[in-house]
């Protein structure tokens, strides 16, 4: 299965809502291993690629591809079991649940098949526990939240709260990191914290990510590669340096006089 | 004055003067309020697995009573008539998801009670379509006497209740409290889309939730049936869980059970001890007021999960 070949392969994807074409013909591909970062101007279709891809929305036409395989009809608890994770734009925690249950539930794909066992069975059902209880510690180090363990998600700081959610997505040990705005609303200091997670996921798990981000300091520092959407189609794909200079950029960004 | 003083005083000396009746009036108390706690329960999973109200529980309750004794009526034994009658429960699961449910996945929470207000009805109407309107018995074998233990006496059909609902309850707080799909309940509860995206198989989860709520529906409506007669009555002791919900914290399958007992044992002994003072029928009240008391001083009830608002 790993074949070098690209991680996701959206080709000729549309989105179509009513008259409206949030995503037109837009094809692109996540390499294994890579920060893939998402820009482009409001409304531009960048939330409704990332829902396409994690099988929130179903594309009117296109194709998607995982590993190699086509993956274009599935739900998101399936794609999930595919080891696609993703964060939301509006952090979507559990917000009565503890930091600690709250990234517990990211580990519930891995504990699938023992629901009902679960039960009944005392011994193993604890060592998993325990299992699993390591594993979600190791990831609560790796982003530095030991001391907010047992607080109550909801009560958290934004900032923090986005660390969470990045902590649960980790959690699943997903082969592909979907992050919607991961840094949105967050001061200078926060955002530097978490571009360093992104590149130390990325650089100690391998883990491959596809990021939306309005910040172009940002981007430019932690992505390997950019691609930008403007009312729903691609308008560039490259290196952060080519996408800089690249003129359907500057237009879209900066407007364009109509003559 | 000394009027007020004696009311307030003598019932203490009644319960001093004569234990044996005490002990009997608790254990009536602590019968009833588990059979509350089985009613609360299905409240409380469905609750924890859609952060929805079940408005239809109660006739839900008075459905699976009313399935078993039609079902019994026709001449089917009992045990094939109760297995046919959980395969019911469960195909209603089945159809309240994909009917009510699954359309109406990422709603406001209201929206999903309005949703099962409109199944309470329909649940009502299609109960007597299929199986009349009559009050029925339901005889589900044991007799409803009462025997001595020392000096108490205890009815036998309370007793069976009382250790069925024990049972039940405890088997499933042990299932929802120390497993993963517990977990997965609560996460549901809060953030569908959230849920979805771990991976939890939101459908799965739901039909599971409702079929188990069906199951406790039919031991509740079984014991209240055998108890007081299978009629459209019973759908109103779902509104008798409320305060034992307020109680116990509507997420809380522990709190179910200690919200049921408290309500359960405080009504009985206030009914026997101060009703007559006031002219009686304070069973019919009294919970609520209880339940009121408790909303000041702690809105999630004794085990629920603490209410966050962030400003």
């Amino acid at each position: 299965m790993n074949d070098g070949g690209p991680l996701l392969e959206v080709e000729a994807v549309s989105v179509r809502f009513g008259a409206l074409m949030a995503l037109h013909q837009v094809s692109l591909q996540i390499q294994r291993g890579e920060i893939l970062a998402i820009i482009g101007p409001n409304g531009a279709g960048k939330t409704t690629l990332l829902n396409v891809i994690s099988g929130f929305y179903q594309p009117s036409e296109g194709r998607i591809r995982f590993a190699g395989a086509d993956r274009t009809r599935l739900r998101p608890p399936d794609v999930a079991a595919l080891g696609i994770a993703r964060t939301f734009q509006n952090v979507a925690l559990f917000k009565g649940m503890s930091v600690l249950d709250n990234i517990m539930t990211g580990r519930l794909l891995k504990m699938r098949g023992n629901i009902l066992t679960d039960a009944l069975w005392w011994g193993p059902a604890r060592a998993q526990e325990l299992a699993h209880r390591a594993a979600v510690e190791r990831i609560i180090d790796f982003l530095e939240i030991q001391a907010i363990r047992k607080t109550p998600a909801g009560t958290l700081p934004y900032g923090l709260q986005k660390r969470v959610e990045l902590a649960r997505a980790l959690a699943a040990e997903p082969q592909l990191l979907l992050l919607d705005e991961p840094m949105a609303g967050m001061n200078v200091e926060e955002k530097e914290d978490m571009c360093r997670f992104v590149l130390d996921v990325n650089g100690e798990f391998g883990t491959t990510m596809a990021l939306i981000e309005h910040d172009m300091g940002v981007v430019m520092d932690i992505s390997d590669r950019v691609v930008v959407l403007d009312y729903g189609r691609k308008i560039a794909d490259g290196t952060p340096e080519q996408v800089r200079k690249d003129q359907a950029v500057l237009d879209a960004y900066l407007g364009v006089a109509h003559e | 004055m000394s009027e007020v003083l004696r009311g307030l005083v003598a019932p203490f000396a009644e319960i001093a003067g004569n234990p044996a009746f005490f002990a009997e009036v608790l254990i009536g108390g602590v019968a009833a309020g588990l059979m509350y706690s089985l009613v609360a329960l299905g409240f409380v999973l469905i609750f924890k697995a859609s952060g929805v109200f079940n408005f239809a529980q109660g006739v839900m309750v008075l459905f699976a009573a009313l399935t078993l004794v039609g079902l019994m009526e026709r001449g089917i034994p009992v045990p094939v008539a109760l297995v046919l009658t959980i395969g019911v429960m469960i195909l209603l699961a089945f159809a309240i998801e994909r009917v009510v449910l699954r359309p109406l996945v990422n709603q406001e929470h209201i929206i999903l009670f309005m949703a099962t207000i409109g199944l309470n009805f329909f649940l009502e109407g299609f109960g007597e379509m299929l199986w009349g309107a009559n009050v029925k018995r339901l005889d589900v074998g044991i007799p409803d006497t009462s025997f001595k233990i020392g000096s108490v006496l205890v009815n036998r059909l309370e007793l069976t209740a009382a250790i069925t609902a024990a049972v039940l309850v405890t088997v499933l707080a042990l299932f929802f409290q120390k497993t993963g799909i517990g977990r997965a309940l609560r996460a549901v509860a809060d953030d569908h889309e959230a849920a979805l995206s771990l991976g939890i198989p939101l459908r799965t989860i739901w039909t599971v939730v409702w079929s188990v709520a069906g199951f406790v529906a039919i031991v509740a409506g079984v014991m209240w049936g055998a108890k007081s007669g299978v009629q459209f009555s019973l759908s109103l002791i779902a509104l008798k869980s409320l305060p034992v919900l307020i109680l116990g914290g509507f997420t809380s399958v522990p709190g179910a059970v200690a919200g049921g007992l408290i309500i359960g044992v405080c009504e009985k002994i206030a009914e026997v001890y101060w009703g007559p003072l006031v002219g009686g029928a304070i069973e019919n009240w009294f919970a609520y007021v209880l339940a009121l008391a408790f909303l000041l001083f702690r809105p999630q009830g004794l085990f629920g999960e603490r209410i966050i608002e962030r400003v």
